[in-house]
């Protein structure tokens, strides 16, 4: 990538671009899977900056307004760049019978409003969001590993644990119905532990559709929720604790 | 790309910077940090350590709690080449003398190195014979939930 487009891609995740500017990279990005993709990242990967050093109560005294616009501009930016998937998905739309398969179990994670408190809260329940974003399935296997540990340790302590995996980008793959590695030990997890969920991507779901007219068919265990990003994202503002794999 | 890291680079070493200002000279309080190593990819793991010391250049030993958490893969980073031949599962062995010069240097400065007990025991890890100066102080039975107490603690997290 030349050093003039890594300027105006951050330009664009930071919203400092105009609007014309920001069709334009729209629909650069529409053209260039590769380029959208990148500006995935770059946003999940402010994001995540932002968080980390946006919350000091101190900082955010000093920098509030700042602070408050970038999550702003990086807000917009995630909402032009669905704009432009969601346009991107109506273009290619496929056979409405394969979108049905994964359209029954889109979840409202947190019904009962359990993900608002936060990481330890009151019943001392401790919560863990892991973010899979890698494709092999031995270091997804190594993942279940100790997630299971992890439960099992909790369990035999009775110290409450609620886990989230979400898997995204490339870390799809464990959800896949033709690619997982480890189909059966979901099923068997999922059944056993009733805090434990299996989240996939929605983003990433269209983006292989559009990209590679790939229809992803998830295995049964597996939850949608529409942006794996901003659900990281969400969990770590409750409180959750954030592991990235 | 690497351009477009360096530049993220700049800006997290920026954003840790005034952050770090902040925090000291208002609160007279340490910022706390822990780093995330699971992979073993021998130029990510330098690049892991010179963050590091990117980090406590911009803010400053004292003013820093700053943890590196090793588990799987990214025990490698503390794996003597000669234990190679000796445990399961590694595919790289890096704490060269040029790493353990390192790892040394962020130690004198206050740094800590966790290791992952699941791991050593998973994968037949001594910790005297393989490991480059990994004491029972450094052990964690879990790396994972190591990563998940210190963010409970208010500790921030960084995966490189």
């Amino acid at each position: 990538m030349k050093s003039s487009d890594e300027f105006e891609l951050n330009a664009f995740v930071d919203g400092e671009l105009s609007a014309d500017q920001q069709a334009e990279m729209l629909e650069a990005m529409r053209a260039d899977p590769e380029l959208a993709r990148q500006a995935c990242e770059l946003g999940q990967l402010k994001a995540q900056i932002r968080l980390a050093y946006g919350t000091p109560p101190q900082v955010r005294r000093r920098g509030a307004d700042k602070v408050r616009e970038s999550w702003r501009a990086i807000a917009a930016s995630f909402t032009l760049l669905s704009v432009g998937m969601v346009s991107g998905w109506l273009l290619h739309a496929g056979n409405p019978d394969d979108r049905a398969a994964n359209a029954g179990r889109f979840v409202v994670l947190d019904a009962d409003g359990r993900g608002r408190a936060p990481a330890v809260a009151a019943d001392e329940e401790t919560r863990i969001v892991f973010h899979l974003t890698n494709a092999d399935q031995t270091v997804a296997g190594e993942l279940l590993d100790e997630v299971e540990g992890m439960l099992n340790a909790y369990a035999a302590d009775g110290h409450p644990l609620r886990v989230e995996v979400v898997s995204h980008s490339e870390g799809l793959d464990l959800l896949r119905e033709s690619l997982s590695g480890h189909k059966e030990r979901i099923h068997q997890l999922a059944v056993r532990f009733p805090n434990l969920a299996f989240v996939a991507c929605k983003n990433t779901i269209d983006r292989l559709r559009v990209e590679r007219g790939i229809e992803v068919k998830l295995i049964p265990d597996a939850e949608v929720i529409d942006s794996g990003v901003s659900h990281v994202v969400k969990r770590q503002k409750e409180g959750w604790s954030y592991i990235r794999v | 790309m690497k351009k477009l890291m360096s530049v993220l680079f700049a800006g997290l070493v920026g954003l840790t910077t005034w952050s770090g200002v902040a925090t000291a000279a208002t609160e007279g309080m340490k910022q706390k940090v822990v780093y995330h190593v699971n992979e073993d990819d021998p130029k990510q793991q330098t690049g892991a350590l010179r963050n590091i010391q990117n980090h406590i250049n911009a803010v400053g030993k004292d003013n820093l709690d700053l943890r590196v958490v090793m588990h799987g893969n990214g025990v490698s980073m503390v794996l003597l080449p000669d234990a190679l031949g000796r445990v399961k599962g590694f595919k790289n062995a890096n704490a060269d003398p040029q790493m353990q010069a390192s790892i040394d240097a962020l130690k004198s400065q206050g740094v800590s190195f966790k290791v992952c007990n699941n791991t050593l025991t998973g994968r037949k890890v001594n910790k005297d014979e393989d490991l480059y100066m990994v004491d029972a102080a450094d052990i964690v039975p879990s790396g994972v939930a190591e990563l998940a107490i210190l963010q409970g603690q208010g500790f921030a997290y960084i995966k490189p």
